[in-house]
């Protein structure tokens, strides 16, 4: 008799790769106004009006956006940026 | 009150003594809110070579929380191994005295200009005092939004019988309108 040989397969599980990047997000509240979430936007992240108003339109009506891509060092930056202009920002992995 | 665009990108307001004396007074209550101080578990020996020290926690006022968010969320990364509480622990133990000192520099450079009126009068702001208005204004609506637990829907709905309540709810959108004429003045800059 025999037996089937047995396979070397681990058990699957989610990587996470380490370098995925980070990303930092404002939430919607309701409280900050939308002219000034789109005036935040262009001075912290340099945004054109059309794309700080696009983000800020997504933030309003999807309750979230993101607004910057980077490593989790920068992305803390950036959210302590937010922080300083009262926007409601948190960062996470993408 | 509203904020007019001024001579040489300056940006005036004239502001009569009860409108002064309200946002003096909403001004100094975010003052004294970003006083507070967190529960801190002291570590003397950080303290001794000059370390941020201790536990800071999320503020329990949720009007002080809403000022000093947390930076992370609970589902922060897809990592198993990655402690969102402990990454916003530590967010804060490095940045949150930081953000504390900026808030409370800006609230007070806009209690020095309504100082200067001396009652009433034009406030004549250069483009840093009128940075430091819109973000204070913005402080300020936080924390009375949060307070009163204002909506999207809020304008829209007639203003409840509680006295109190409805006078409080006024200054809200009194200072939001305001809030708007100033960003009117500011074309914005990146920095």
């Amino acid at each position: 008799v025999t037996a089937p040989a047995q396979l070397d397969r681990p058990e699957t599980e989610e990587v996470v790769d380490p370098d995925r990047p980070w990303v930092a997000i404002v939430w919607n509240d309701p409280v900050n106004l939308m002219s000034y979430v789109t005036h935040v936007l262009i001075e912290l992240f340099g945004y054109t009006k059309a794309e700080a108003h696009r983000l800020m339109l997504a933030v309003h009506h999807e309750g979230k956006a993101v607004v910057s891509t980077g490593t989790r060092e920068q992305m803390e930056r950036d959210v302590t940026r937010l922080h300083g202009r009262g926007l409601w920002a948190t960062l996470q992995q993408d | 009150v509203k904020f007019n665009r001024g001579r040489h990108g300056a940006v005036t307001a004239d502001v009569s003594a009860v409108e002064a004396s309200v946002l003096a007074s909403a001004v100094a209550q975010l003052l004294h809110l970003l006083g507070e101080q967190d529960a801190v578990d002291d570590d003397p020996l950080a303290a001794m070579v000059g370390l941020p020290s201790g536990d800071v926690r999320r503020p329990e006022d949720p009007a002080l929380a809403r000022l000093l968010p947390d930076a992370y969320r609970p589902d922060a990364s897809g990592d198993p191994q990655f402690d969102a509480g402990e990454a916003a622990a530590e967010f804060r133990r490095y940045t949150e005295s930081d953000l504390r000192t900026a808030k409370r520099a800006q609230a007070d450079r806009v209690l020095e200009t309504l100082a200067s009126l001396g009652g009433s009068g034009r406030l004549q702001l250069d483009r840093a005092d009128a940075d430091a208005w819109l973000g204070t204004l913005n402080d300020v609506r936080l924390v009375l939004g949060t307070r009163l637990d204002v909506t999207e829907e809020t304008y829209e709905q007639p203003l409840p019988d509680d006295e109190d309540l409805a006078h409080a709810l006024q200054v809200y959108s009194w200072l939001g309108w305001l809030q708007e004429t100033l960003l009117d003045c500011l074309e914005p800059r990146p920095r």
